[in-house]
C-alpha cells in the first residue's frame, strides 16, 4: 500500500536531466537514412534477377561498398534506438527492462558487424 | 507496469446492464449508454441504456445526462459546473472521443450516444474519474511565476509579441480531455505528464516575465516526463477547447535541442 | 475526501482500447502502424543480414537464399519489407516536420497523414514495377 503523497510519487525519483541526445541522434539518423534507404531500395530492386556474379560484382564495387556500410550502420543505429523506445514504453517491470535493453543493443550490435563484414569481405577479396 | 488490457475488476459487464424505456408518446427517441458503475456494491462496471425523447431534451449531451437524472434514474454520478464548456467538470468519453458534454450536440452523433468516463482513470462512480495524480502532475511543474529578480514597483512589463506566445496556451481548462486520449499517457501516467500539464509547462516556459526557464527545462528533460510523447497527436484532435498540446510539445522539444546546439 | 489511490477502495480502471472503446482516428493508426512498420523493419534487417553473408559465404549458399526469397513467401515477405521501409520513410518525414515545428495543426496533420498514405502505396507499386521491368 503506497502511502506516499500524490505531489511525491508525481515527482518520483526527480528528473533525469537527459533524454534530448537520444531524440537528436535519432533524428540524425533519420535524415541520413531518407537518401540511404531510397538508394537501397532502388538498387535492390534493380539487382532483381541478377545471377551470383552479378550481385558480387555490384557489392563489391567500392562506391557501393562504402554506401552499404553506410547504409547499414545508419539503419541499425536507428533501429536500436527506436527498438529501445519501444521497450521503455511497454515492458514495465524493471529487471525486465533492463535485459530486453541489453538483448536490444547486443543484437543490433551482433548484427551490424555481421553484416558490414560480410560487405568488406566480398569488397576486399 | 502499463496495463494494457482491463483488470478483472474493470471489466465492463455484458449481461447487467439495465435497460430504461422512452415513455409512451414519445416523439424522436436517441438511446444512451451510459458506463455505470457502484463502488459500494462491489460489482463490476455494466453499461445501462437510456431511451430519451429528444424533443423533450436540451440539445447537448450534458443536458441528456442531467434529464436521466431528475427523471428516470437519480444514481447517475457525473461531473459538471458552467455548462457552457469553461469549466473542464463534464470531461468524458462520448461517442468514441473525449470532449466536454456540455457542448457536445447529440444530433452529432448518429444512432446510440455511447458515454465513459476519461479512458485509462481509476473510477470513483459512474462517470467520475479520480484525478488525484492528474492535478500532482499539475503542481509537480510549479504552475507559477518564478523570478529572482526584485518585484517591480508597478506591473511586470511584456510586449504585445510576448504576450501574444500565451496566446493557445493560457485558454486551457485542465480537462484532461487530451492526457486521457493519449495513449503513452495510458501506459505510463505515473511517470509521463501528459498533454495537458506539458502544455502549462510550455505556458510557463514561454511567459516572458518568468526567469527560471533554465530549471524548467531541466526538469522536463527526462526520457519519461517530457519524451514519452512521440506525436501521436490523438491530444489535438481531442481538444474541446481548440487547443494543440502537440505543439507546445514540439517546440518544447526544439528549445531542449536548440540550448545544447 | 481520499486525496491519494493508495487509501482508496480497489476502483476499477475505466476503459479504453482503441476500437471498441476509443474511436481509431487517422492520428492514432498511422502512429501505431509507424511503430509496427518499424519494428517490422527492426526484424527485416535480419533479412538483409542473411542476403550479405550468404553473398560472402559463396555461390552455394546465395542459391539457398535466393531460393528462398524468390519462393512465393518469400515474395510476399519482401513486399512487405519494402511497403513498410517505404510507409516509415514517407511517415518518417512527416516526423522530421513536426519535430521542426511545421504541419502540427490537425487540419494539415491529416492532410499529410492521407499523403503518406497514397505516396508510400505508390512508390512501392513503383520498386516493384521498376524490379519486374529491368
Amino acid at each position: 500500500m503506497n502511502l506516499r503523497s500524490p505531489l511525491g510519487q508525481a515527482r518520483g525519483l526527480g528528473s533525469a536531466k537527459d533524454g534530448t541526445h537520444h531524440f537528436w541522434v535519432q533524428r540524425v539518423s533519420a535524415v541520413a537514412l531518407i537518401p540511404l534507404s531510397l538508394w537501397f531500395v532502388f538498387s535492390v530492386a534493380n539487382l532483381a534477377g541478377a545471377d551470383y556474379e552479378q550481385v558480387r560484382w555490384w557489392v563489391g564495387y567500392p562506391a557501393v561498398a562504402v554506401t552499404l556500410v553506410l547504409f547499414i550502420a545508419a539503419a541499425l543505429y536507428h533501429s536500436m534506438l527506436g527498438v529501445q523506445v519501444v521497450i521503455e514504453d511497454y515492458v514495465g517491470n524493471e529487471a525486465a527492462k533492463i535485459t530486453a535493453l541489453l538483448l536490444s543493443k547486443f543484437l543490433h550490435l551482433v548484427v551490424a558487424v555481421a553484416s558490414i563484414f560480410a560487405v568488406l569481405k566480398v569488397a576486399l577479396a | 507496469m502499463a496495463q494494457f488490457t482491463l483488470p478483472r475488476n474493470s471489466t465492463v459487464s455484458k449481461t447487467a446492464g439495465r435497460h430504461y424505456p422512452a415513455p409512451a408518446g414519445a416523439g424522436k427517441v436517441q438511446t444512451f449508454k451510459v458506463y455505470r458503475y457502484d463502488p459500494d456494491s462491489g460489482d463490476n462496471p455494466r453499461v445501462d441504456s437510456y431511451d430519451i425523447d429528444m424533443s423533450a431534451c436540451g440539445p447537448m449531451v450534458l443536458d441528456a445526462l442531467i434529464k436521466i437524472k431528475n427523471e428516470i434514474d437519480p444514481t447517475l454520478t457525473f461531473r459538471r459546473s458552467c455548462r457552457e464548456g469553461i469549466c473542464g467538470s463534464c470531461a468524458m468519453n462520448i461517442d468514441g472521443t473525449n470532449t466536454l458534454a456540455c457542448i457536445k450536440g447529440c444530433d452529432e452523433i448518429k444512432g446510440e450516444v455511447k458515454v465513459y468516463p476519461l479512458p485509462h482513470m481509476p473510477v470513483v462512480k459512474d462517470l467520475v474519474p479520480d484525478m488525484t495524480h492528474f492535478y500532482a502532475q499539475l503542481a509537480s511543474i510549479e504552475p507559477w511565476l518564478k523570478t529572482d529578480s526584485p518585484a517591480p514597483t508597478r506591473e511586470r512589463l511584456q510586449s504585445e509579441d510576448d504576450r501574444a506566445r500565451l496566446d493557445g496556451l493560457y485558454e486551457c481548462i485542465l480537462c484532461a480531455c487530451c492526457s486521457t486520449s493519449c495513449p503513452s499517457y495510458w501506459w505510463n501516467g505515473d511517470r509521463y505528464l501528459g498533454p495537458a500539464v506539458l502544455l502549462q509547462a510550455y505556458r510557463w516556459l514561454v511567459d516572458s516575465r518568468d526567469e527560471a526557464t533554465g530549471d524548467r527545462l531541466d526538469q522536463l528533460e527526462d526520457p519519461f516526463k517530457l519524451f514519452r510523447c512521440h506525436t501521436i497527436m490523438n491530444c489535438a484532435k481531442t481538444c474541446p477547447k481548440g487547443l494543440n498540446p502537440a505543439k507546445a510539445i514540439a517546440q518544447t522539444k526544439m528549445m531542449l535541442v536548440e540550448r545544447r546546439t | 475526501m481520499s486525496t491519494s489511490k493508495s487509501t482508496a477502495p480497489n476502483r476499477p480502471l475505466s476503459p479504453f482500447m482503441i476500437g471498441p472503446y476509443y474511436k481509431p482516428q487517422l492520428t492514432s493508426m498511422l502512429s501505431i502502424t509507424h511503430r509496427l512498420t518499424g519494428m517490422g523493419l527492426a526484424g527485416g534487417t535480419l533479412l538483409l543480414a542473411g542476403w550479405l553473408i550468404a553473398l560472402a559465404s559463396g555461390p552455394q549458399a546465395y542459391a539457398a537464399y535466393a531460393g528462398h526469397i524468390g519462393a512465393w513467401y518469400g515474395q510476399i515477405l519482401l513486399l512487405g519489407f519494402s511497403w513498410a521501409l517505404l510507409y516509415h520513410l514517407c511517415n518518417g518525414i512527416r516526423h522530421l516536420f513536426w519535430d521542426i515545428g511545421m504541419g502540427l495543426e490537425v487540419d494539415a496533420a491529416y492532410r499529410s497523414g492521407y499523403a503518406v498514405i497514397a505516396v508510400s502505396a505508390a512508390l512501392t507499386v513503383v520498386v516493384w514495377l521498376f524490379a519486374c521491368l529491368t
